[in-house]
């Protein structure tokens, strides 16, 4: 036990304890007034059909912010059983409110931060206490490139009309790849050419989906996007999700060969390049099966709520799958295109820079 | 389009990865299909938090036993998923339940709006579901990496014992798990995307009242969290499992 009892790791626990009660009382930050909660009265108002009850939640609290706070105000809320477009709301949870007229009051959503406080503290620690100075490294690379996701998004909306958004995102991603490997990987020659192996095996993959998709012709609906309507430039968001969605995954593909193609290297100098590739196709058999598996679960499953409604809604499933699934399905298939093709381009590319630039370790 | 797309990817699977690419393909269209069988379950009413455990149990069985086959390799994975699927349950549910994740968001009432919303059917369970059924696959990958590294570090140097193996395979996930980050990161982020876009173009205090970014972050950051877990217990039970096998 008294391993664990260092200095380093009271620190980590003292910190992560004074950031999750600063976002339990960060109520002077918001603008919007939030409802703290003293008491709720729940009765029922009415029944639905399929057996679905309603609600009516009278709530009872004191503000805690703004010109308002120590205001004590009662607020109505109605809810149901299935809770698809409501929320019930419980003791623990606050609210922010509106204020319509003079005293009527209405909830317009509850507060979550501090439970992606909770997660988000709980994710930097682990991956702390796991990997050490390596997680620091990931947790740099990912802050850089959520500043860099967040800075393309606001050049493009300052000048929509010039700029073209895939081009953009083409620009973009060349950044994300340099700035992820260079930051998790340090200044070395396999950093290089996983660079350059991804670079290319991004604009193949990329270039491949685009002509598919044109010489098949344009024929999905995209407006079952999310927030597709509020998208400038949306003909070209559509490749732009195509083009960020199997990124990860390519950069994981290249520096997984570059890495262990240099660990051969390593420990046989004069390794022939045919025995490289032969060991690099080896390798490389393992990781397409799970990666393809990775890219499906995380993007295509998001699709389960709408297309249950649906369902629900007696649409029939093929068809709820067909209509809210197409787009993601693409994008996966996109992306898992992207996972095999970023294999033989990453085998040969590193194979050749290695080969070339990599000067023999002195044992 | 769907098919010809599935058909350009089964072909580059062949020439890529021969046979291991052809039980790729079969994996994949498995897995669409567990995700078919689980809405149709929960339509018959099943509790759906239950209905997703059982379909990452099958999704893992699925993925292990078809690409990897019977092994102590795989073998030791499962277990340690099992595990990992509990401990991410528990933090889900405790999420899920307490901070107000259920259903649709004011953004996407347009797309929702033509359907009854009387469905009798607790919509809490049916996110939480879905985050579980979102984190199994990089579970599944950080896991199998692992215990296949672990088991050539053993096959090489028989003489390690079980804390030098679990020392390796840590390694191993260290090595791993940045890039696994990153790739979740850029599968999730198109949606970002289009979430910033439309935060722009509305008032700047609504960032603090958004459902949908609530849940995609809340996603985000459970899939980072399991992939971490992973490690440490997939090492632990590998080193055993692999040490035991070797008597």
């Amino acid at each position: 036990m008294k391993k664990y009892l260092t200095l380093k790791n009271i620190l980590i626990f003292v910190i992560s304890l004074t950031i999750i009660l600063f976002v339990y009382n960060d109520y002077f930050l918001y603008k919007t007034p939030i409802l703290k909660i003293n008491n709720i009265e729940t009765t029922v108002e009415g029944y639905g059909s399929y057996n679905e009850k309603y609600y009516n939640q009278k709530i009872t609290g004191v503000i805690k912010n703004g010109n308002l706070k120590g205001k004590i105000i009662t607020v109505n809320n109605v809810t149901s059983t299935s809770g698809v477009n409501d929320e019930q709301i419980h003791k623990r949870s606050e609210l922010f409110i509106k204020q319509s007229n003079n005293n009527i009051y209405s909830i317009i959503g509850v507060k979550r931060d501090k439970y992606i406080a909770i997660l988000a503290v709980l994710f930097i620690d682990l991956i702390i206490l796991v990997s050490g100075i390596q997680g620091v490294k990931t947790l740099l690379s990912l802050f850089v490139n959520i500043i860099i996701s967040a800075l393309a998004i606001f050049v493009f909306q300052s000048n929509a009309d010039r700029l073209n958004l895939l081009l953009l995102y083409i620009f973009v991603s060349m950044i994300f790849i340099i700035t992820s490997l260079f930051i998790t990987n340090g200044n070395k020659t396999k950093t290089y050419s996983a660079i350059i192996s991804s670079i290319v095996s991004l604009l193949v993959s990329f270039g491949l989906s685009y002509l598919i998709i044109n010489i098949h012709g344009r024929d999905v609906t995209i407006w079952t996007m999310d927030y597709i309507e509020y998208v400038r430039d949306y003909e070209n968001y559509f490749y732009v999700c195509i083009l960020l969605s199997g990124l990860g995954a390519i950069m994981d593909i290249s520096i997984t060969i570059s890495s262990s193609l240099n660990e051969l290297i390593d420990k046989n100098f004069k390794i022939t390049k045919k025995a490289l590739l032969k060991s690099g196709r080896e390798i490389s058999k393992d990781i397409i099966g799970t990666m393809s598996n990775v890219m499906l679960y995380t993007c295509f499953t998001p699709i389960v709520p709408l297309a249950f409604l649906a369902i629900k809604n007696n649409m029939p499933l093929m068809r709820a799958i067909n209509y809210y699934g197409e787009i993601e399905l693409i994008i996966v298939l996109c992306s898992c295109i992207s996972i095999v093709l970023a294999i033989p381009i990453s085998l040969y590319i590193s194979t050749y820079i290695l080969k070339k630039y990599k000067k023999e370790v002195v044992k | 389009m769907i098919k010809l797309l599935s058909l350009i990817f089964l072909i580059l699977l062949l020439i890529v990865g021969k046979k291991r690419g052809f039980k790729t393909f079969i994996t994949f269209y498995l897995s669409i299909f567990l995700i078919m069988m689980y809405l149709t379950f929960m339509k018959t009413g099943l509790n759906a938090i239950f209905l997703a455990i059982i379909i990452c149990l099958l999704a893992t069985l699925v993925t292990l036993f078809i690409l990897n086959g019977s092994n102590v390799k795989t073998k030791s994975s499962f277990i340690s998923i099992v595990f990992v699927l509990l401990l991410v349950t528990i933090i889900t549910v405790f999420i899920g339940n307490s901070a107000n994740i259920q259903g649709f968001s004011l953004e996407s009432i347009e797309s929702i709006g033509y359907y009854s919303h009387d469905i009798n059917y607790d919509m809490t369970n049916v996110i939480i579901g879905m985050y579980l059924i979102c984190t199994i696959g990089t579970i599944i990958d950080t896991s199998i990496s692992i215990s296949s590294a672990m088991y050539e570090v053993h096959e090489n140097n028989p003489q390690l014992n079980k804390k030098e193996l679990f020392v390796s395979g840590m390694n191993v996930g260290k090595d791993i798990l940045s890039t696994t980050i990153n790739t979740l990161y850029f599968a999730l982020i198109s949606s970002f995307i289009g979430f910033f876009m439309w935060f722009y173009s509305v008032s700047f205090d609504f960032l603090s009242v958004s459902k949908s970014f609530d849940q995609n972050i809340i996603q985000l950051l459970l899939s980072f969290i399991a992939s971490i877990m992973i490690i440490p217990i997939t090492s632990y039970i590998s080193s055993i499992m692999i040490m035991k096998n070797k008597k």
